[in-house]
């Protein structure tokens, strides 16, 4: 088959969010099958500039053709702030104003254009995520052969009409877990539409435990996040949640961070919290190894890949309950817990950091999971068998 | 290939269930009494989209932090030496001068914070109760109909 992935970035080294990197791993992994494909992205590499900091241009990377097209200018930022503002506030704008809010998101012209010219040459189109206005001009093209890989939550741009239109506008999509795909069939009235979880390659790594503890003078249990700290991602309920239970408990573990991020330190959580800052990924990964537990207090997850990375890394989860999809990782792999409220996460917290026992057989249930469900062989087969059915 | 769900050797639902039967256990003898609880889930309610959860917690730490203590608590100061025990000492004397007028402002208070709770908490049921008879209703006309 010719495949042609597109994603609103691309990054030859890797650093890009989670949808674009979960992209190009699809596309990569359908090129190592066989299969010709070619990946359309833009110039941009800054989320919240766009600016077309990389030259237009097409080059080969791991046996894929990147191209990049320019974003288009002349954003109106004011106008595009405006209608956001209502739709953060869970408002659904009128159909014109929604209109206006996708034209003056994220689009390039260049892409479009290009790919009116050469949708035919293609067996199937695959483009994520969903509330991009590239991604919605790129439905329009050719939806017949389209498939949406949304990487949806609920969350208020799904409620848009726009929104729905492209998703029953395409053939099909590509999901991270069932509860996306459950949410996005009840959203959208998908019936006998095709749709498929088929999730991202982990590959299984091996990682020290006491490496990033020794590097950082830590001689005490910690409990860890990795990712952004912000408001999206629930970092200030972690914080708040860890000063109260170091207030009420004075054995408690100490709190390590990997990412990025401005925080602000609760009263009674001073001294209390490791930030390693943006580190590499196998101090990650080692840092994931010596942690008691993971915790991810995110509920806007479409997949969850730290969280796989910390069961690969042999240690168990507790996760927001908030997120049907880390929920649903956690039931489907028995490799954490969850909670959501604070007397939930204190008495999880108590059950699992005085049962060493219980981390382990989480955390290796947790590991298996994902080395038998996300593994190279069983994404390619669900991926490739899913559009060649088409 | 669809992924599978079912983990073995592992059952964390039999966790959890542990885990809120500690809760239950915990709430009951008063352990979550604590204002400190309230103020930490105010991030929390502001990101839970399910309106009857988020409703059910706000009204819960509403509750376990609506109460002020009044209680007597250990005076303290971050500085040490001579400095240090006259601040605790002109901190200790604002104290009982000021109780002696707040105890009375505070009491009011606690009043008002349980006799508000109780009307929410009585307003909630009472439409949980109306909005489940209204569903009854509906179901049996939809049931009727659909004999008819």
């Amino acid at each position: 088959m010719k495949l042609a992935f597109a994603a609103p970035r691309f990054s030859p080294e890797g650093v890009v969010g989670g949808a674009e990197t979960l992209i190009r791993n699809l596309a990569l992994i359908s090129a190592e099958a066989g299969h010709e494909v070619e990946l359309l992205s833009t110039c941009a590499t800054d989320h919240f500039t766009w600016a077309n900091s990389r030259k237009a241009g097409s080059e080969r990377f791991e046996g894929i053709t990147v191209r990049y097209f320019p974003v288009d200018e002349g954003r109106d930022a004011e106008t595009y702030l405006r209608i956001q503002s209502r739709i953060d506030r869970w408002i659904v704008p009128s159909k014109a104003d929604q209109e206006l809010w996708a034209n003056n998101g994220v689009r390039s012209s260049e892409l479009i254009r290009w790919l009116e010219q050469e949708a035919d040459s293609f067996d199937a189109i695959l483009a994520g995520p969903y509330l991009f206005g590239i991604t919605l001009d790129i439905s329009k093209v050719a939806p017949e052969k389209t498939w949406l890989i949304p990487c949806l939550h609920d969350e208020p741009f799904s409620r848009l009409d726009i929104i729905a239109e492209a998703f029953q506008r395409v053939c099909g999509c590509i999901y991270n877990a069932a509860p996306e795909q459950e949410l996005a069939e009840a959203l959208y009235d998908l019936k006998d539409h095709r749709g498929e979880v088929v999730g991202m390659e982990l590959p299984a790594f091996e990682a020290d435990p006491n490496a990033f503890a020794t590097r950082h003078h830590l001689n005490e249990p910690y409990v860890l996040y990795c990712g952004r700290r912000e408001g999206g991602k629930n970092t200030p309920l972690l914080l708040e949640y860890m000063a109260l239970y170091t207030e009420r408990r004075p054995n408690a573990p100490r709190l390590v961070f990997c990412g990025s991020g401005e925080y602000q330190t609760p009263r009674g959580l001073e001294g209390r919290i490791l930030d390693a800052g943006f580190v590499s990924e196998s101090e990650k990964r080692e840092a994931m190894a010596g942690a008691a537990l993971f915790i991810h207090p995110s509920v806007n997850e479409s997949f969850g890949i730290v969280l796989m990375e910390a069961w690969l890394a042999g240690t168990p989860a507790l996760v927001h309950a908030g997120s049907e999809v880390l929920r649903w990782q956690c039931q489907s792999s028995g490799g954490g817990l969850w909670f959501k409220d604070y007397p939930e996460f204190e008495c999880a917290m108590d059950l699992l950091l005085n049962r060493t026992d219980l981390q382990q057989q989480l955390g290796q249930a947790g590991g298996a999971h994902v080395r038998n469900t996300y593994n190279r062989e069983a994404i390619q087969t669900r991926l490739l068998e899913t559009l060649s059915d088409a | 290939m669809k992924v599978q769900l079912g983990a073995e050797g592992v059952d964390v639902n039999a966790l959890m269930q542990e885990v809120q039967n500690e809760v239950q256990r915990r709430r009951a003898a008063g352990d979550y009494q604590d204002a400190r609880i309230g103020r930490a889930e105010r991030h929390n309610v502001s990101q839970i989209s399910d309106g009857e959860h988020a409703h059910d917690v706000m009204l819960r730490c509403l509750d376990d932090c609506s109460q002020i203590d009044i209680n007597d608590y250990p005076i303290e100061d971050r500085n040490t030496g001579i400095k240090g025990k006259l601040l605790v000492t002109l901190k200790t004397v604002i104290w009982k001068l000021l109780k002696f007028y707040t105890y009375r402002l505070w009491h009011q208070q606690n009043q008002y914070n349980s006799m508000a709770i109780t009307a929410m908490e009585s307003q909630r049921d009472f439409y949980e109760k109306r909005i489940q008879d209204l569903e009854n209703r509906v179901n049996k006309l939809e049931g009727s109909q659909g004999e008819s």
